[in-house]
This record gives structure tokens, C-alpha cells and sequence, in this order.
């Protein structure tokens, strides 16, 4: 298990798409290199040569051609269906979820919990709890992405986005700005700090 | 000989700067997106090496900006499709049988055009910045309080120059494929190259407008204040999706034409037509089609619709199937026939290979829910080198070599050729693929996780060699322009028709007509060929003097307001002296035009780039619906607007319709002075409407309704601007036209240019129809 659900379904999803993108480039340069290797070296070869001129001919059904067609078809259906079960899952938030929003603004990220509680730069949350983000912009386009939690959505002036997981392992994990928003935007970090329920608790209920 | 006795000598910079010849234009198009290639390629080495480690300053975050966003800029609209359009204008004529592009003088115009835009936008580094904004340009960063910079406004105009050689690149391709093919040689027969030039001019017809559509926002925004991309109704999704929907065809017009140069050194290195051809052609055909309904892939973590979005997760991966058939049935191709391995080849096969891990990781971006990671990720970086670069730029490198010997009648050394091949494909991969192992870097930035720089200095690493890998191909260039083993007509023993005359082919290309009409080449009536090619003219300045009238105003406006007033004399002193040169662009009696068989050459312009201008106002006309919708509240019909003025100027712009069809019959009816009298009411009526349109927008001023003060009167006043400045456009026409007609000059054998001025006429007064209700009435 990883160390949230978002990031447990978006890189296992990652992974299926890496095992066969892999399976499917190493079949086919294999295949092209084989023959590059097999026709450089022909000394016979079927057929006769195209003269200067010579319009193509209609040529019968390139079988060979449609076959792949199908295998392709085969692979991209299975591509698209594991994406929509993913992403079904992904916008399905929980109803219990803890809702924070996040703020951007050059250059920087404001956190609002349900409270009203404000801070910056570093967001607290519990861990094996759903959380949810509205993430929103004050200025320019920015895109608030958390990648070691499998999060990022856009944060937009005007509308609010959301995006939920849920962390199950403490620790701090970095956010960046994953879009240009000006000379800033390299330095425009945060983070999240997961910790247990009750450490979150005496922090979002005490005065700090 | 005659035709050559008037052919100036390759070393008169007069013929450089006067030509007309397609192949000449070809070679100025190849210079100078090499040049724009180099200076591309010293950016990005310049923030390569900020990469490679953030700690030392090298450029601060501001010209680190810059940087990446006018490398991108420059790479995607001033290299690569300039390079193919440097082939397509030396090859397309050639391999259809054409002694010119339709349209000799417009071509140079493009020309010229792309020229100066590339030189505006790069003054644009010499004033207080460049665009820095990234190439997407997204709003409202580019916004005046964003980017406060005038020389964002300078890059900005020299985008909008190019956008202007596209459009008049686009006509003129349209025009010449249709109508200038060899008999015999139908759509289906096309070489492979002109085919996908064919689909990439019909793709950019479409996606042009919507760029300058774009570019016409930003500078209405930044230049007259309205406020399309700083309210948050239109804002960045308005941006987003009308930059996108140039965007993602601008993708796939920027590596058609290498498919179609891989294609076509695949067919002469094996001597067989390529496998599955048909089966290609319909692929092709289908992944332009479909490049326009896959924009929004670019927007699946903005927060659209649900349902919109999985539509576009489908289209999206779903465009791989068609790019399936054509990489696979190239690599069919491959084993047709014995090879003949040569540099030309090694690039095209080489390209066919990192476009392949370019296009796998393609897929992976067009799943939403992977997307939620990977956009704005050096992912994407990786993925679109290796697509664009990869398949696109190297494979349009296969092709200069492979058309070298017939550009210059000389071969170039094929061993240091190899050596190119192979460092630069070491400098590619090292450059490009560590990228997808530092893919949690995000794009942009100069600084990022520390734990990734080993990544980040193996790829500055490969960006040298593959920066230094271009220099053995210049200088293989250079010294085999001399030194070169005479190449002969056909050294690759290649079968379409570019290899059946002289290399370089001499002005008028063919020594005869070539014919397909038997299935087989024939050349037809040496005699005619030599009589039309002594009367074709291959020489004008007014190209040049029109671009250099447009560059030095639209300068006028950003860096020195001293060019504005010159620039606008030479402007116009040049379009007239253009629209008054007798200049004679040869077309053949005969030829296979189909579907354009009834169209004559000039009318397929005229709707072709009354098309692009359908486009343009389509998508300024969306753009206000888009705002619309979002608005909460907006004026009813009445309240801002005074719907009489509307009225009446739909009224006045109608009869003006009217008058130019009367204008027309009278002229065919050969009623010279009636002619002149239909024009000059139809100037009269167009004045009319200006005037009516200047005492409303003085009315809406004083009650303090401004460009600036509202999204309802934002929206008013761009697009009935535009519109206003297209019936300004057609009144300056009209005046040249009147001029001539009340010389007499128009009756029943010349009636032509009342017919097509007629037809943009017509076009403006539709637009009105639709402005008219959109505006005032709902």
C-alpha cells in the first residue's frame, strides 16, 4: 500500500500503462530492427523496383496492417477502461471527508479548515482520514500538485477545484506549483504534514 | 534559353530579396528556420546549463522565464514548421508537376512575412522583456498586471506577423495542390510528401485563426484594456480553450510533413511504394480530422465538465490508433524491399524510432486520471521532445539531406552525414530521456528537488552534443556546396516526379509538361512549355516592400514610435504598386483538379482564406458566447446597447450587399459606367456604416461604456471592432477598385476583382447578420 489512496490508484493505473507502452515498444523496434538488420543485408528480394514515374498501383487489403489495427484497438480500449475505473474513483469523495481549501497566490499557499483556522505555507492534516481539497487561486493560473500523494489539480482564479485522498502513513510531503505563474513559481513550495488523529486534533482545536 | 538569359545569378542579393521562385523562397525558408533553429538551440543550452546546477545564477528567474518561453515559441513557430515549409515550397510544386506555387508573389509575401515576425518578436529581448509567459501563453499571466512589459506587446504583434504568413502560406498550398497537379496525378496518386502538406495546410486553415483569435485578445486586453482575460468569467479556461484548440492541431502541423519525408526516403531506400498506402492516406486523413477534437486533454485538471472530459480521455487515446497504422505500416514498408542504407534513411529511421517512445507516453497523457500527475511535469517535457523534436524535427532533417543533392546539384559527404546520425541520436536520448526518469520536476523552473540534478546534468550533457551534432551538419552543407560529387537527377534512383528533372531544376522546373494521364510519366509539347516560360515573371520587390511597410508599423506601436509613419507610407505605397504590377504566374491549360475542376485558381484562394476568416470570427464569436454563459448577469437587449444604430447599419450594410452584385452585373453587362456608379454607392453605404458605428460607440463613450469598463462591453466592442476593421479593409479596396472602374476598366472580359472583392464583401455583411441579433437583439 502506498502512502495514500490517491497516489495507490493513480500509479498502479501509472504502472499498467508503463507495462504495456514497454511491451508494446519492445515488440515493435524489435520487430523494425530485425528487418532493418534482414533487408540491409538481402541480396534477393521479392518484386521488381518502382520506376521514376510510376504511379502506385491499387494493391489488394494490407492484412498484415489491419491486424495491428485490431491489436492497437485491443490495447487502447483496455487503456481507456482502466483509466474510467480509476477516475471514477478518484471523483468519488467520501462524505466524511475533512474539507481544507487551498488558496494560491504568487507565491504561496493559504490553507482555510472547516474552523476557520488559517495558515501558510504548511498544511496539518490527519492521516487514515478522507480529506478533501477546493483549490482555488487569488491571482494567475497555478496547479497545486502533491506527486508523492498522488495529487495535483488545477488552481484557477474564479473556480474552485477539488480533490480528495486519504494519507495513511505520517510524514511531510512537499507541494509545488506544477504551472508558470511568474519569476516565483520555482520557489513556490509547501507542505503537508500528516500526523495521527489525535495530534491533529490538539493542533486544530488548541490556539497555534 | 531565353528564360535563363533573364534569371539573375545566385550571388545577386537582388534575386534574393525580388524572387518569386518557389524553389528560391525554399532555400530563404530553409536559412532562416535554420538560423531561428540555432538561436533556439543557444536558449535552451543557456537554461541547460541553469539546470545542470541551480545554484550558480546564471539567469534569474525572470530570464530564465523568458528563456523557456520564447525557446518554445521560437521552436514551434519560427523552426520547425518554417523547415517544413522550407521543403514543401523547394518539393511540393516538383513533385505535382507545377512550374510555380498558385500564387509566386503571395509566397514571397509569406515569406517576408515570417521574416520580420521572427524579427519583432526577437527585438522583444532588447526591450525590458520578452514574452515571459511560457509558450501557452496562459491567462491571465500574460495579462498587463501580470507581465507589465511593452516588449510582451512586441513579441505579441511579431506572433500576429506569422500568423499572417501562415494564413497566405495556407491559401496559396490549398490553391497550388488543387488546382496545379500534373494530368493524371489525382489526390489518391499524390506523393506522399505533398499529401501530408496537403493535410497540414487544410489543419492550419483551422487552427490558425484561433491563435490569432488568441494573440488578438492578449493585445485587445493588454493594449485597449478590455477585459476577456483578467475577469475571472472568461479568464484562463477562455484562454485555454481557444489557445488549445490551435494548440493540439498546431502539434500534428508540425510533424506531418516529417511523416511524410519519412515516408517518402523509405519508398526511394527500398524502391517500393509504401505498404498499406491507401490505409495510410485514410489514417493521416483521420488524425487531422480528429487533432480538432482533442484540445481538451490540455484542460482535464481545470475543472471541466465530467462527462466532457472522459469524451476527451477517449478521442485522445483513441488518435493513437490511426498513428498506429501509419508508424506500422511504415515499418511494413521497411520490409518490402532490400534497403539501401544512407543518411537520409538512418533519420528517418531513426525518427520512426523516439517518435514511437514519444507517442507511447503520448497515451499516457491523454488519460485524465494520469494526467492529474504527470501535467506540467517534465513528463510532458519529455514526451513532447520526443514527439516533436524527435519525430518532427529529425525527421524533417532525413529530408534535407534526401533533398540536398536535388537543392543543390551536389552530394554531400555521406560519411560525416553517419557521423551526424549517430551523435545525434546519442545527444538526443541522453538528452531527452533522463527527463522521463526526473519527470517530478516541474516545467519551468529553475530550480527543483535536489535528489533529481544528476538527471537534469546527464541531459545538459546530451543537449551539447546534440547542439554540437548540427554543427558537422552545417559544415557538411557548407563544404559540399563546392566540394560535392555532382548529384545527377536522381542519385537515390527515387521514383516521384521531383527526380525527373535537373538538379537544381532551372526556372519553369520541367523542360516540358509532365502527364500521368497513361498511369505512367510522360512529358508532353516541349514548344509550349519554352513559349509560357519566357512570359512567367519570377521577380518583385512589393512582397518584401509590404512586409518591411507592416513590420516597421506594428514596431511603430512598441519600440519606436518614430517607424509608425513610415512604416504606414511604405505599406501603402507597396500594396498599391502590388495591386498595379503586371505580374504574370504561369498556369497550365490542363491538369487534374478535382474537386476544384470549376473553380478557377484565384476564386480557390478567395475561399480559402475567406474560410480562415469564417474561423476567426467563429471562434471571437464562441469566445463571447463563452463569457456569456459564465456571466451571472448581462445587460438585456436595449439596456447598454441602442438596438436602432444596429439596425440601421444592418440595413445600410445589406443594401451595400446589394450594390456590389449590381456592380458585378453591370460590368458583365459591359456597363463600365454603371459599374463605377454600383462601387461608388457601395462606398458611399460602407462610409455610412462606419459613421453610424462612430456616433455609437461617441454615445456609449460619454455614458462612460468603455472597452474597459465591463465584459458585455468588452465583448461589443472587440468583435464588432474586428468587424468594423474588415469593413475599413474592404472600403480601402473599394477605393482602387472605384479608381480603375471609372477608368473604365472593368466590362464584360474584366470583371473578375469585382467578383471576388464581392465575395469578402458578401463574407463581412454576413458576419453582421450574425453580430447584429448576438449583440443588440438577445
Amino acid at each position: 500500500m502506498m502512502v495514500s489512496s490517491a497516489a495507490d490508484a493513480v500509479y498502479s493505473l501509472f504502472n499498467t500503462f508503463l507495462t504495456i507502452g514497454t511491451l508494446v515498444f519492445v515488440v515493435v523496434m524489435g520487430y523494425m530492427l530485425y528487418h532493418l538488420v534482414k533487408h540491409v543485408r538481402a541480396k534477393e528480394v521479392k518484386g521488381k523496383d518502382v520506376e521514376l514515374g510510376e504511379l502506385p498501383a491499387s494493391e489488394g487489403l494490407p492484412y498484415k496492417l489491419l491486424i495491428s489495427i485490431v491489436l492497437s484497438a485491443a490495447v487502447v480500449v483496455t487503456l481507456i477502461f482502466s483509466t474510467f475505473s480509476t477516475l471514477a474513483y478518484l471523483e468519488t469523495p467520501p462524505a466524511d471527508s475533512l474539507e481544507i481549501r487551498v488558496t494560491a497566490f504568487r507565491w504561496g499557499w493559504e490553507f482555510t479548515y472547516p474552523n476557520g483556522k488559517t495558515v501558510l505555507g504548511e498544511a496539518k492534516v490527519p492521516i487514515n482520514r478522507p480529506i478533501k481539497f477546493y483549490v482555488t487561486s487569488r491571482d494567475v493560473f497555478h496547479k497545486f500538485g502533491v506527486l508523492s500523494l498522488g495529487i495535483g489539480i488545477d488552481a484557477i482564479p474564479g473556480k474552485i477545484n477539488t480533490y480528495w485522498t486519504v494519507i495513511n502513513v505520517p510524514g511531510t510531503y512537499e507541494i509545488r506549483c506544477f504551472e508558470l505563474c511568474g519569476p516565483g513559481h520555482g520557489v513556490m513550495t509547501g507542505r503537508i504534514v500528516a500526523v495521527t488523529e489525535q495530534e491533529f486534533k490538539s493542533w486544530y482545536e488548541g490556539g497555534g | 534559353m531565353a528564360e535563363h538569359a533573364h534569371h539573375l545569378p545566385a550571388s545577386s542579393i537582388r534575386r534574393w530579396l525580388t524572387t518569386t521562385d518557389h524553389k528560391d523562397i525554399g532555400i530563404l525558408y530553409l536559412v532562416t528556420s535554420l538560423y531561428f533553429l540555432v538561436v533556439g538551440g543557444i536558449l535552451a543550452l543557456l537554461f541547460r546549463f541553469q539546470l545542470a546546477d541551480p545554484s550558480i545564477k546564471l539567469l534569474n528567474a525572470q530570464q530564465y522565464n523568458q528563456a523557456v518561453t520564447m525557446h518554445g515559441l521560437i521552436m514551434v513557430l519560427f523552426v520547425i514548421s518554417p523547415l517544413a515549409f522550407a521543403l514543401a515550397n523547394y518539393v511540393v510544386p516538383l513533385q505535382i508537376g507545377a512550374r510555380d506555387l498558385a500564387f509566386p508573389r503571395l509566397n514571397a509575401l509569406s515569406y517576408w512575412l515570417y521574416l520580420f515576425g521572427g524579427i519583432l518578436t526577437i527585438i522583444s529581448f532588447f526591450q525590458d522583456s520578452a514574452i515571459d509567459a511560457g509558450w501557452t501563453l496562459y491567462a491571465p499571466l500574460t495579462t498587463s498586471k501580470f507581465s507589465p512589459y511593452v516588449g510582451v506587446d512586441t513579441g505579441g504583434l511579431g506572433l500576429a506577423l506569422l500568423t499572417a504568413s501562415v494564413t497566405v502560406s495556407t491559401v496559396n498550398f490549398v490553391a497550388t495542390i488543387f488546382r496545379s497537379r500534373a494530368q493524371g496525378l489525382t489526390i489518391r496518386a499524390l506523393p506522399m510528401f505533398t499529401f501530408t502538406v496537403l493535410l497540414t495546410v487544410l489543419m492550419m486553415l483551422y487552427a490558425f485563426p484561433s491563435l490569432l483569435a488568441g494573440i488578438i485578445l492578449i493585445a485587445s486586453d493588454r493594449l485597449l484594456g478590455t477585459v476577456y482575460l483578467s475577469s475571472p468569467e472568461g479568464g484562463s479556461l477562455l484562454w485555454d480553450h481557444v489557445f488549445w484548440f490551435f494548440g493540439h492541431p498546431e502539434v500534428y502541423i508540425v510533424l506531418f510533413p516529417a511523416l511524410g519525408v519519412i515516408a517518402e526516403v523509405i519508398q526511394a531506400s527500398t524502391r517500393r511504394h509504401l505498404y498499406g498506402r491507401n490505409a495510410v492516406m485514410i489514417a493521416m486523413t483521420i488524425v487531422a480530422v480528429l487533432s480538432f477534437l482533442v484540445w481538451g486533454h490540455h484542460m482535464f485538471n481545470t475543472g471541466i465538465n465530467q462527462d466532457i472530459r472522459r469524451v476527451f480521455t477517449i478521442t485522445t487515446i483513441a488518435i493513437s490508433i490511426p498513428f498506429d497504422a501509419i508508424i506500422l505500416a511504415y515499418i511494413y514498408s521497411l520490409a518490402k524491399g532490400k534497403i539501401r542504407v544512407s543518411t537520409p534513411l538512418l533519420f528517418a529511421v531513426g525518427a520512426i524510432g523516439v517518435f514511437i517512445v514519444g507517442g507511447i507516453t503520448g497515451v499516457f497523457l491523454g488519460s485524465n486520471a494520469l494526467d492529474y500527475i504527470l501535467r506540467g511535469t517534465y513528463f510532458v517535457v519529455a514526451h513532447f521532445h520526443y514527439t516533436m523534436v524527435g519525430g518532427g524535427l529529425l525527421g524533417l532533417i532525413a529530408g534535407l539531406y534526401y533533398w540536398y543533392p536535388k537543392m543543390t546539384g551536389k552530394m554531400f559527404d555521406e560519411r560525416l552525414g553517419r557521423i551526424h546520425f549517430v551523435t545525434a541520436m546519442i545527444g538526443f536520448n541522453l538528452l531527452y530521456f533522463p527527463l522521463y526518469i526526473a519527470w517530478q520536476t516541474p516545467r519551468r523552473v529553475p530550480i527543483y528537488q535536489p535528489e533529481l540534478t544528476i538527471w537534469h546534468q546527464l541531459a545538459t550533457v546530451g543537449g551539447v552534443i546534440f547542439g554540437l551534432s548540427f554543427l558537422i551538419m552545417f559544415w557538411n552543407f557548407f563544404y559540399s556546396l563546392r566540394n560535392g560529387k555532382p548529384a545527377g537527377n536522381n542519385p537515390w534512383e527515387a521514383f516521384t516526379l521531383e527526380w525527373a528533372t535537373e538538379s537544381p531544376p532551372s526556372p519553369g522546373n520541367f523542360p516540358a509538361i509532365p502527364s500521368f494521364s497513361g498511369g505512367k510519366l510522360t512529358f508532353i509539347s516541349t514548344n509550349g512549355a519554352h513559349h509560357h516560360l519566357a512570359e512567367a515573371t519570377h521577380y518583385s520587390v512589393y512582397p518584401l516592400a509590404v512586409s518591411l511597410g507592416a513590420f516597421l508599423s506594428l514596431a511603430g506601436l512598441t519600440v519606436h514610435q518614430l517607424l509608425l509613419i513610415p512604416g504606414l507610407i511604405v505599406f501603402a505605397i507597396s500594396v498599391v504598386g502590388w495591386a498595379r504590377e503586371r505580374f504574370i504566374a504561369h498556369e497550365e491549360p490542363f491538369g487534374e483538379r478535382w474537386p476544384f475542376e470549376k473553380v478557377d485558381r484565384v476564386k480557390l484562394g478567395w475561399w480559402t482564406f475567406i474560410a480562415s476568416e469564417v474561423t476567426l470570427f467563429g471562434i471571437l464569436i464562441s469566445a463571447y458566447l463563452y463569457v456569456r454563459a459564465a456571466s451571472s448577469t448581462w445587460p438585456a437587449p436595449g439596456e447598454m446597447l441602442d438596438v436602432w444604430h444596429g439596425a440601421t447599419n444592418t440595413f445600410i450594410l445589406l443594401t451595400s450587399s446589394f450594390t456590389v452584385v449590381l456592380a458585378l452585373a453591370s460590368a458583365k453587362a459591359d456597363r463600365r459606367g454603371l459599374a463605377a456608379g454600383y462601387l461608388g454607392a457601395t462606398l458611399v453605404l460602407g462610409l455610412a456604416f462606419i459613421f453610424n458605428k462612430y456616433n455609437e460607440w461617441r454615445e456609449l463613450f460619454e455614458h462612460g461604456v468603455t472597452f474597459s469598463s465591463s465584459l458585455p462591453a468588452s465583448t461589443f466592442f472587440l468583435t464588432t471592432g474586428i468587424h468594423g476593421a474588415h469593413v475599413t479593409a474592404g472600403l480601402l479596396a473599394l477605393v482602387y477598385l472605384i479608381y480603375r472602374a471609372a477608368k473604365g476598366y472593368y466590362g464584360k472580359d474584366n470583371w473578375e476583382a469585382i467578383e471576388y472583392f464581392g465575395y469578402y464583401w458578401h463574407f463581412v455583411d454576413i458576419v453582421w447578420v450574425f453580430l447584429f441579433p448576438l449583440f443588440y437583439l438577445i
